[in-house]
Protein backbone atom coordinates (compact mmCIF):
# COMPACT_ATOMS: atom_id res chain seq x y z
CA UNK A 1 0.00 0.00 0.00
CA UNK A 2 1.27 3.39 -0.95
CA UNK A 3 2.00 6.07 1.52
CA UNK A 4 -0.78 8.52 2.02
CA UNK A 5 1.24 11.55 1.09
CA UNK A 6 2.26 9.83 -2.11
CA UNK A 7 -1.35 9.18 -2.87
CA UNK A 8 -2.17 12.80 -2.36
CA UNK A 9 0.76 13.97 -4.38
CA UNK A 10 -0.38 11.70 -7.19
CA UNK A 11 -3.74 13.38 -7.10
CA UNK A 12 -2.09 16.76 -7.18
CA UNK A 13 0.14 15.62 -10.00
CA UNK A 14 -2.85 14.51 -12.01
CA UNK A 15 -4.36 17.88 -11.41
CA UNK A 16 -1.25 19.53 -12.76
CA UNK A 17 -1.06 17.35 -15.80
CA UNK A 18 -4.60 18.24 -16.59
CA UNK A 19 -3.87 21.90 -16.04
CA UNK A 20 -0.81 21.62 -18.22
CA UNK A 21 -2.71 20.15 -21.11
CA UNK A 22 -5.34 22.82 -20.85
CA UNK A 23 -2.69 25.42 -20.75
CA UNK A 24 -1.30 24.13 -24.01
CA UNK A 25 -4.75 24.55 -25.40
CA UNK A 26 -4.83 28.16 -24.31
CA UNK A 27 -1.32 28.91 -25.44
CA UNK A 28 -2.17 27.44 -28.80
CA UNK A 29 -4.49 30.36 -29.12
CA UNK A 30 -7.48 28.21 -29.84
CA UNK A 31 -10.45 30.50 -29.94
CA UNK A 32 -12.69 29.76 -27.05
CA UNK A 33 -15.89 28.13 -28.07
CA UNK A 34 -18.41 30.84 -28.66
CA UNK A 35 -21.71 31.00 -26.98
CA UNK A 36 -22.67 31.34 -23.40
CA UNK A 37 -20.77 32.29 -20.39
CA UNK A 38 -18.75 29.16 -20.57
CA UNK A 39 -16.90 30.05 -23.48
CA UNK A 40 -15.19 30.69 -20.18
CA UNK A 41 -14.50 27.09 -21.01
CA UNK A 42 -10.93 28.22 -21.35
CA UNK A 43 -10.91 28.90 -17.67
CA UNK A 44 -12.31 25.72 -16.26
CA UNK A 45 -12.85 22.77 -18.50
CA UNK A 46 -16.47 22.69 -19.52
CA UNK A 47 -17.31 19.13 -18.53
CA UNK A 48 -15.82 19.63 -15.12
CA UNK A 49 -17.69 22.87 -14.61
CA UNK A 50 -20.91 21.29 -15.68
CA UNK A 51 -20.36 18.58 -13.11
CA UNK A 52 -19.46 21.08 -10.43
CA UNK A 53 -22.46 23.20 -11.08
CA UNK A 54 -24.64 20.13 -11.15
CA UNK A 55 -23.17 19.15 -7.83
CA UNK A 56 -24.06 22.54 -6.49
CA UNK A 57 -27.64 21.35 -6.42
CA UNK A 58 -26.60 18.82 -3.78
CA UNK A 59 -25.72 21.41 -1.20
CA UNK A 60 -29.03 22.12 0.42
CA UNK A 61 -28.00 25.36 2.03
CA UNK A 62 -25.14 27.73 2.62
CA UNK A 63 -24.68 26.02 5.99
CA UNK A 64 -23.93 22.80 4.12
CA UNK A 65 -21.27 24.53 2.06
CA UNK A 66 -19.76 26.12 5.15
CA UNK A 67 -19.71 22.80 6.97
CA UNK A 68 -17.93 21.29 4.01
CA UNK A 69 -15.31 24.04 4.24
CA UNK A 70 -15.14 23.61 8.00
CA UNK A 71 -14.46 19.89 7.58
CA UNK A 72 -11.36 20.72 5.56
CA UNK A 73 -10.24 23.47 7.91
CA UNK A 74 -10.47 21.07 10.86
CA UNK A 75 -8.30 18.62 8.96
CA UNK A 76 -5.71 21.27 8.14
CA UNK A 77 -5.62 22.77 11.60
CA UNK A 78 -5.21 19.39 13.31
CA UNK A 79 -2.49 18.46 10.84
CA UNK A 80 -0.36 21.49 11.69
CA UNK A 81 -1.21 21.62 15.37
CA UNK A 82 -0.16 18.03 16.02
CA UNK A 83 2.66 17.89 13.51
CA UNK A 84 4.83 20.96 13.48
CA UNK A 85 6.32 20.27 16.90
CA UNK A 86 7.73 17.00 15.63
CA UNK A 87 10.31 18.64 13.41
CA UNK A 88 12.77 21.47 13.19
CA UNK A 89 12.49 22.88 9.72
CA UNK A 90 15.12 25.58 9.71
CA UNK A 91 15.23 28.39 7.18
CA UNK A 92 13.87 28.58 3.67
CA UNK A 93 15.86 29.67 0.63
CA UNK A 94 15.06 33.30 1.37
CA UNK A 95 16.21 33.24 4.96
CA UNK A 96 12.80 33.07 6.58
CA UNK A 97 12.16 30.67 9.43
CA UNK A 98 10.03 27.83 8.09
CA UNK A 99 9.04 26.92 11.63
CA UNK A 100 7.66 30.39 12.20
CA UNK A 101 5.75 30.46 8.94
CA UNK A 102 4.26 27.02 9.62
CA UNK A 103 3.12 28.26 13.01
CA UNK A 104 1.48 31.22 11.28
CA UNK A 105 -0.26 28.88 8.86
CA UNK A 106 -1.44 26.75 11.79
CA UNK A 107 -2.87 29.83 13.46
CA UNK A 108 -4.63 30.85 10.25
CA UNK A 109 -6.28 27.46 9.98
CA UNK A 110 -7.29 27.70 13.62
CA UNK A 111 -8.83 31.10 12.93
CA UNK A 112 -10.69 29.69 9.94
CA UNK A 113 -12.08 26.88 12.09
CA UNK A 114 -13.21 29.34 14.76
CA UNK A 115 -14.78 31.73 12.26
CA UNK A 116 -16.63 29.09 10.26
CA UNK A 117 -17.86 27.40 13.45
CA UNK A 118 -19.15 30.72 14.69
CA UNK A 119 -20.85 31.63 11.41
CA UNK A 120 -22.55 28.23 11.12
CA UNK A 121 -23.79 28.54 14.69
CA UNK A 122 -25.12 32.02 14.02
CA UNK A 123 -26.96 30.70 10.99
CA UNK A 124 -28.67 28.13 13.21
CA UNK A 125 -26.68 25.23 11.83
CA UNK A 126 -24.71 22.55 13.57
CA UNK A 127 -20.99 22.97 12.95
CA UNK A 128 -19.05 19.80 12.28
CA UNK A 129 -16.51 19.08 14.98
CA UNK A 130 -12.96 17.92 14.71
CA UNK A 131 -12.63 14.28 13.75
CA UNK A 132 -10.00 11.69 14.48
CA UNK A 133 -7.32 11.79 11.83
CA UNK A 134 -4.51 9.59 10.76
CA UNK A 135 -1.41 11.50 9.80
CA UNK A 136 1.06 8.77 10.75
CA UNK A 137 2.62 8.56 7.31
CA UNK A 138 2.76 12.30 6.86
CA UNK A 139 4.45 12.67 10.22
CA UNK A 140 7.12 10.09 9.40
CA UNK A 141 9.50 12.56 7.82
CA UNK A 142 10.03 16.25 7.15
CA UNK A 143 9.59 15.58 3.46
CA UNK A 144 6.35 13.72 4.04
CA UNK A 145 5.06 16.47 6.26
CA UNK A 146 5.79 19.26 3.79
CA UNK A 147 4.47 17.30 0.83
CA UNK A 148 1.25 16.55 2.68
CA UNK A 149 0.93 20.15 3.82
CA UNK A 150 1.23 21.33 0.23
CA UNK A 151 -1.29 18.75 -0.95
CA UNK A 152 -3.79 19.76 1.72
CA UNK A 153 -3.45 23.46 0.89
CA UNK A 154 -3.66 22.98 -2.86
CA UNK A 155 -6.68 20.74 -2.42
CA UNK A 156 -8.23 23.30 -0.09
CA UNK A 157 -8.02 25.97 -2.77
CA UNK A 158 -9.64 23.67 -5.32
CA UNK A 159 -12.36 22.77 -2.83
CA UNK A 160 -13.31 26.38 -2.13
CA UNK A 161 -13.19 27.23 -5.82
CA UNK A 162 -15.43 24.30 -6.63
CA UNK A 163 -17.95 25.14 -3.94
CA UNK A 164 -18.01 28.93 -4.32
CA UNK A 165 -20.79 28.94 -6.88
CA UNK A 166 -22.98 26.98 -4.47
CA UNK A 167 -23.07 29.80 -1.97
CA UNK A 168 -26.19 31.92 -2.17
CA UNK A 169 -25.41 34.71 0.24
CA UNK A 170 -23.15 37.47 -1.14
CA UNK A 171 -21.81 38.01 2.38
CA UNK A 172 -20.84 34.41 2.85
CA UNK A 173 -19.35 34.25 -0.62
CA UNK A 174 -17.12 37.20 0.22
CA UNK A 175 -16.17 35.58 3.51
CA UNK A 176 -15.23 32.38 1.71
CA UNK A 177 -13.21 34.47 -0.73
CA UNK A 178 -11.22 36.03 2.07
CA UNK A 179 -10.30 32.55 3.30
CA UNK A 180 -9.52 30.83 -0.01
CA UNK A 181 -7.08 33.59 -0.93
CA UNK A 182 -5.10 32.77 2.19
CA UNK A 183 -5.22 29.05 1.42
CA UNK A 184 -3.75 29.89 -1.98
CA UNK A 185 -1.00 31.92 -0.31
CA UNK A 186 -0.21 28.95 1.94
CA UNK A 187 -0.21 26.63 -1.08
CA UNK A 188 2.17 28.96 -2.91
CA UNK A 189 4.67 28.97 -0.06
CA UNK A 190 4.45 25.24 0.56
CA UNK A 191 4.97 24.50 -3.11
CA UNK A 192 8.07 26.65 -2.92
CA UNK A 193 9.34 24.66 0.07
CA UNK A 194 8.77 21.46 -1.87
CA UNK A 195 10.79 22.73 -4.80
CA UNK A 196 7.66 23.11 -6.90
CA UNK A 197 6.44 26.10 -8.81
CA UNK A 198 4.37 28.16 -6.35
CA UNK A 199 1.85 28.87 -9.12
CA UNK A 200 1.73 25.79 -11.36
CA UNK A 201 -0.89 27.13 -13.77
CA UNK A 202 -2.62 30.34 -14.80
CA UNK A 203 -5.88 29.04 -13.34
CA UNK A 204 -6.78 27.02 -10.27
CA UNK A 205 -8.63 23.80 -10.80
CA UNK A 206 -11.97 23.70 -9.03
CA UNK A 207 -12.77 20.30 -7.53
CA UNK A 208 -16.14 18.85 -6.59
CA UNK A 209 -16.78 17.71 -3.00
CA UNK A 210 -16.62 14.11 -4.21
CA UNK A 211 -13.17 14.64 -5.61
CA UNK A 212 -12.00 16.50 -2.53
CA UNK A 213 -13.31 13.94 -0.09
CA UNK A 214 -11.66 11.20 -2.07
CA UNK A 215 -8.34 12.99 -1.59
CA UNK A 216 -8.98 13.70 2.08
CA UNK A 217 -10.48 10.33 2.94
CA UNK A 218 -7.21 8.57 3.79
CA UNK A 219 -6.70 11.04 6.63
CA UNK A 220 -10.09 10.52 8.16
CA UNK A 221 -9.55 7.80 10.72
CA UNK A 222 -13.12 8.00 11.78
CA UNK A 223 -15.85 9.71 9.91
CA UNK A 224 -16.59 13.10 11.31
CA UNK A 225 -17.45 14.20 7.85
CA UNK A 226 -20.83 15.54 6.87
CA UNK A 227 -22.70 13.81 4.12
CA UNK A 228 -21.28 16.33 1.68
CA UNK B 1 15.34 24.43 -3.48
CA UNK B 2 16.15 27.87 -4.57
CA UNK B 3 18.65 30.10 -3.01
CA UNK B 4 18.42 33.80 -3.02
CA UNK B 5 18.81 36.63 -0.63
CA UNK B 6 16.50 39.47 0.13
CA UNK B 7 18.20 42.64 -1.02
CA UNK B 8 16.05 44.93 1.01
CA UNK B 9 13.19 45.00 3.43
CA UNK B 10 10.21 46.80 2.09
CA UNK B 11 6.66 47.09 3.24
CA UNK B 12 4.06 46.85 0.54
CA UNK B 13 1.44 47.82 3.05
CA UNK B 14 2.95 51.23 3.33
CA UNK B 15 3.09 51.66 -0.40
CA UNK B 16 -0.38 50.38 -0.85
CA UNK B 17 -2.54 51.42 1.98
CA UNK B 18 -0.98 54.80 2.36
CA UNK B 19 -1.28 55.08 -1.38
CA UNK B 20 -1.93 58.16 -3.37
CA UNK B 21 -5.54 58.62 -4.27
CA UNK B 22 -4.93 61.51 -6.61
CA UNK B 23 -4.81 59.55 -9.81
CA UNK B 24 -7.93 57.58 -9.11
CA UNK B 25 -9.83 59.72 -11.54
CA UNK B 26 -7.75 58.43 -14.40
CA UNK B 27 -8.93 54.89 -14.03
CA UNK B 28 -12.45 56.03 -13.34
CA UNK B 29 -12.29 57.91 -16.61
CA UNK B 30 -10.81 54.93 -18.32
CA UNK B 31 -13.55 52.74 -17.00
CA UNK B 32 -16.22 55.24 -17.95
CA UNK B 33 -14.89 55.19 -21.47
CA UNK B 34 -15.43 51.49 -21.67
CA UNK B 35 -18.89 51.46 -20.26
CA UNK B 36 -18.03 50.13 -16.84
CA UNK B 37 -20.19 51.73 -14.24
CA UNK B 38 -18.81 52.24 -10.80
CA UNK B 39 -21.61 53.68 -8.81
CA UNK B 40 -19.70 54.41 -5.67
CA UNK B 41 -18.31 52.70 -2.67
CA UNK B 42 -19.74 49.25 -2.32
CA UNK B 43 -20.63 48.21 1.17
CA UNK B 44 -18.73 45.23 2.50
CA UNK B 45 -21.62 44.03 4.56
CA UNK B 46 -23.87 42.02 2.40
CA UNK B 47 -24.50 44.19 -0.58
CA UNK B 48 -26.95 42.21 -2.66
CA UNK B 49 -26.27 42.00 -6.35
CA UNK B 50 -29.19 44.31 -6.86
CA UNK B 51 -27.03 47.02 -5.29
CA UNK B 52 -23.96 46.09 -7.26
CA UNK B 53 -21.76 48.97 -8.32
CA UNK B 54 -21.67 47.22 -11.68
CA UNK B 55 -24.49 47.40 -14.17
CA UNK B 56 -23.99 43.90 -15.49
CA UNK B 57 -21.78 40.83 -15.06
CA UNK B 58 -19.83 41.86 -18.14
CA UNK B 59 -18.81 45.03 -16.30
CA UNK B 60 -17.38 42.95 -13.46
CA UNK B 61 -15.32 41.01 -15.97
CA UNK B 62 -14.14 44.22 -17.63
CA UNK B 63 -13.15 45.51 -14.22
CA UNK B 64 -11.04 42.40 -13.70
CA UNK B 65 -9.66 42.75 -17.22
CA UNK B 66 -8.59 46.33 -16.48
CA UNK B 67 -6.44 45.05 -13.63
CA UNK B 68 -5.10 42.12 -15.64
CA UNK B 69 -4.01 44.48 -18.44
CA UNK B 70 -2.21 46.57 -15.87
CA UNK B 71 -0.40 43.54 -14.51
CA UNK B 72 0.37 41.95 -17.88
CA UNK B 73 1.90 45.16 -19.22
CA UNK B 74 3.80 45.72 -16.01
CA UNK B 75 5.55 42.35 -16.20
CA UNK B 76 6.10 42.45 -19.95
CA UNK B 77 7.86 45.81 -19.70
CA UNK B 78 9.75 44.81 -16.57
CA UNK B 79 11.11 41.64 -18.11
CA UNK B 80 12.32 43.65 -21.10
CA UNK B 81 14.23 45.83 -18.72
CA UNK B 82 15.62 43.34 -16.21
CA UNK B 83 17.63 40.42 -17.51
CA UNK B 84 18.91 37.51 -15.51
CA UNK B 85 22.09 39.39 -14.63
CA UNK B 86 20.02 42.18 -13.11
CA UNK B 87 18.33 39.69 -10.82
CA UNK B 88 21.63 38.14 -9.86
CA UNK B 89 23.12 41.56 -9.22
CA UNK B 90 20.28 42.19 -6.80
CA UNK B 91 21.17 39.02 -4.92
CA UNK B 92 18.57 36.70 -6.38
CA UNK B 93 19.18 33.28 -7.82
CA UNK B 94 19.49 33.38 -11.58
CA UNK B 95 19.27 30.81 -14.28
CA UNK B 96 16.93 27.87 -14.47
CA UNK B 97 14.51 27.86 -11.57
CA UNK B 98 15.71 31.33 -10.69
CA UNK B 99 13.67 34.32 -9.67
CA UNK B 100 13.45 35.88 -13.13
CA UNK B 101 12.11 32.62 -14.51
CA UNK B 102 9.38 32.62 -11.88
CA UNK B 103 8.54 36.23 -12.66
CA UNK B 104 8.30 35.26 -16.32
CA UNK B 105 5.86 32.53 -15.33
CA UNK B 106 3.74 35.12 -13.55
CA UNK B 107 3.91 37.36 -16.63
CA UNK B 108 2.61 34.50 -18.72
CA UNK B 109 -0.28 33.93 -16.33
CA UNK B 110 -1.32 37.56 -16.50
CA UNK B 111 -1.19 37.49 -20.29
CA UNK B 112 -3.39 34.40 -20.25
CA UNK B 113 -5.83 36.09 -17.90
CA UNK B 114 -6.04 39.03 -20.31
CA UNK B 115 -6.63 36.72 -23.24
CA UNK B 116 -9.29 34.67 -21.54
CA UNK B 117 -11.15 37.58 -19.95
CA UNK B 118 -11.11 39.47 -23.25
CA UNK B 119 -12.73 36.43 -24.85
CA UNK B 120 -15.30 36.23 -22.10
CA UNK B 121 -16.30 39.88 -22.45
CA UNK B 122 -16.66 39.41 -26.19
CA UNK B 123 -18.72 36.30 -25.71
CA UNK B 124 -20.98 38.21 -23.38
CA UNK B 125 -21.51 40.78 -26.12
CA UNK B 126 -19.45 43.45 -24.39
CA UNK B 127 -16.57 45.66 -25.40
CA UNK B 128 -13.38 44.42 -23.76
CA UNK B 129 -11.21 47.13 -22.23
CA UNK B 130 -7.89 47.41 -24.01
CA UNK B 131 -4.39 47.98 -22.77
CA UNK B 132 -3.73 51.56 -21.70
CA UNK B 133 -0.57 53.58 -21.23
CA UNK B 134 0.91 53.20 -17.79
CA UNK B 135 3.50 54.70 -15.52
CA UNK B 136 4.45 52.19 -12.88
CA UNK B 137 6.45 54.64 -10.90
CA UNK B 138 9.72 52.79 -10.37
CA UNK B 139 13.01 54.20 -11.61
CA UNK B 140 14.65 52.61 -14.61
CA UNK B 141 16.95 49.84 -13.49
CA UNK B 142 15.46 49.72 -10.00
CA UNK B 143 14.65 46.05 -9.61
CA UNK B 144 13.69 46.44 -5.99
CA UNK B 145 11.22 49.14 -6.96
CA UNK B 146 9.86 46.89 -9.69
CA UNK B 147 9.31 44.02 -7.24
CA UNK B 148 7.70 46.33 -4.70
CA UNK B 149 5.18 47.52 -7.29
CA UNK B 150 4.67 43.91 -8.39
CA UNK B 151 3.77 42.90 -4.85
CA UNK B 152 1.43 45.88 -4.54
CA UNK B 153 -0.34 45.02 -7.80
CA UNK B 154 -0.76 41.35 -6.91
CA UNK B 155 -2.00 41.96 -3.40
CA UNK B 156 -4.43 44.56 -4.68
CA UNK B 157 -5.56 42.17 -7.39
CA UNK B 158 -6.40 39.48 -4.86
CA UNK B 159 -8.44 41.87 -2.78
CA UNK B 160 -10.17 43.25 -5.86
CA UNK B 161 -11.34 39.79 -6.89
CA UNK B 162 -12.36 39.00 -3.31
CA UNK B 163 -14.44 42.17 -3.22
CA UNK B 164 -16.03 41.74 -6.64
CA UNK B 165 -16.85 38.02 -6.56
CA UNK B 166 -20.18 38.71 -4.86
CA UNK B 167 -21.36 40.63 -7.92
CA UNK B 168 -21.12 37.44 -9.96
CA UNK B 169 -23.17 35.43 -7.51
CA UNK B 170 -25.97 34.94 -10.01
CA UNK B 171 -23.55 33.74 -12.70
CA UNK B 172 -22.19 30.43 -11.48
CA UNK B 173 -19.82 29.84 -14.38
CA UNK B 174 -18.40 33.35 -14.38
CA UNK B 175 -18.01 33.21 -10.62
CA UNK B 176 -16.15 29.92 -10.70
CA UNK B 177 -13.96 31.25 -13.49
CA UNK B 178 -13.16 34.38 -11.50
CA UNK B 179 -12.33 32.28 -8.45
CA UNK B 180 -9.85 30.19 -10.42
CA UNK B 181 -8.00 33.40 -11.29
CA UNK B 182 -8.33 34.82 -7.78
CA UNK B 183 -6.39 31.91 -6.29
CA UNK B 184 -3.54 32.31 -8.75
CA UNK B 185 -3.24 36.02 -7.99
CA UNK B 186 -2.96 35.08 -4.33
CA UNK B 187 -0.19 32.62 -5.14
CA UNK B 188 1.66 35.36 -7.03
CA UNK B 189 1.14 37.78 -4.16
CA UNK B 190 2.57 35.33 -1.63
CA UNK B 191 5.71 34.81 -3.71
CA UNK B 192 6.24 38.51 -4.34
CA UNK B 193 5.79 39.23 -0.66
CA UNK B 194 8.66 36.85 -0.01
CA UNK B 195 10.82 38.55 -2.63
CA UNK B 196 10.12 41.90 -1.01
CA UNK B 197 10.91 40.60 2.45
CA UNK B 198 7.45 40.38 3.97
CA UNK B 199 5.22 37.53 5.07
CA UNK B 200 3.61 35.64 2.19
CA UNK B 201 0.40 35.45 4.22
CA UNK B 202 0.14 38.50 6.47
CA UNK B 203 -3.35 37.77 7.79
CA UNK B 204 -5.70 34.86 8.38
CA UNK B 205 -8.08 36.41 5.87
CA UNK B 206 -7.54 38.62 2.82
CA UNK B 207 -9.74 41.66 3.27
CA UNK B 208 -11.85 42.50 0.22
CA UNK B 209 -11.44 45.86 -1.51
CA UNK B 210 -14.30 47.75 -3.12
CA UNK B 211 -13.94 48.90 -6.73
CA UNK B 212 -13.50 52.45 -5.46
CA UNK B 213 -10.67 51.42 -3.19
CA UNK B 214 -9.02 49.52 -6.00
CA UNK B 215 -9.34 52.51 -8.30
CA UNK B 216 -7.65 54.69 -5.73
CA UNK B 217 -4.69 52.32 -5.68
CA UNK B 218 -4.45 51.41 -9.36
CA UNK B 219 -5.51 54.71 -10.87
CA UNK B 220 -2.17 56.47 -10.43
CA UNK B 221 -0.53 53.88 -12.69
CA UNK B 222 -2.75 54.72 -15.64
CA UNK B 223 -1.58 57.79 -17.54
CA UNK B 224 -3.64 57.49 -20.68
CA UNK B 225 -6.31 55.28 -22.02
CA UNK B 226 -7.36 55.16 -25.62
CA UNK B 227 -10.80 54.31 -24.49
CA UNK B 228 -11.15 57.70 -22.82
CA UNK B 229 -11.31 59.36 -26.21
CA UNK B 230 -13.97 56.96 -27.28
CA UNK B 231 -17.18 58.25 -25.78
CA UNK B 232 -19.13 55.28 -26.98
CA UNK B 233 -20.80 54.03 -23.85
CA UNK B 234 -23.43 52.06 -25.61
CA UNK B 235 -21.36 49.06 -26.58
CA UNK B 236 -21.83 47.46 -23.22
CA UNK B 237 -25.26 46.01 -22.72
CA UNK B 238 -27.12 47.20 -19.69
CA UNK B 239 -28.34 44.66 -17.21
Amino acid sequence: MRHVDRLIMDAVQEERTWLGSRRGFLAGGAKLAAGGALAVAGVAAAPKLARLNAYAQDFESDVDVLNYALTLEHLEYAFYRDGIGLFTFGSDAFGFSIDEFLAVIRDHEGAHVATLTDVITQLGGEPVVEGAYNFADAYASVEGFLATAAALENTGVSAYDGAGASIESPDLLTAAGTIVAVEARHASYLNLLNGELPFPAAFEEPLSPDEVLEIAAPFLATAATPEA
Amino acid sequence: MRSATIPTQTSRRGVLRGGAVAGGGALALALAGTGIKIRGAAAQDGTPVADSPFDAPVDVINYALTLEHLEATFYREGLEQFDDAAFEAAGFQGGEGGVREYIAEIAEHEAEHVEVLTGVVEDLGGDPVVEAEYDFGYQEGDLTGFLTVAAALENTGVDAYTGAAQYLIEEDDLLTAALTIHGVEARHAAYLNILTGTSPFPDAVDAPLTPDEVLAIAGPFIVADEAVEDEDDEATPEA
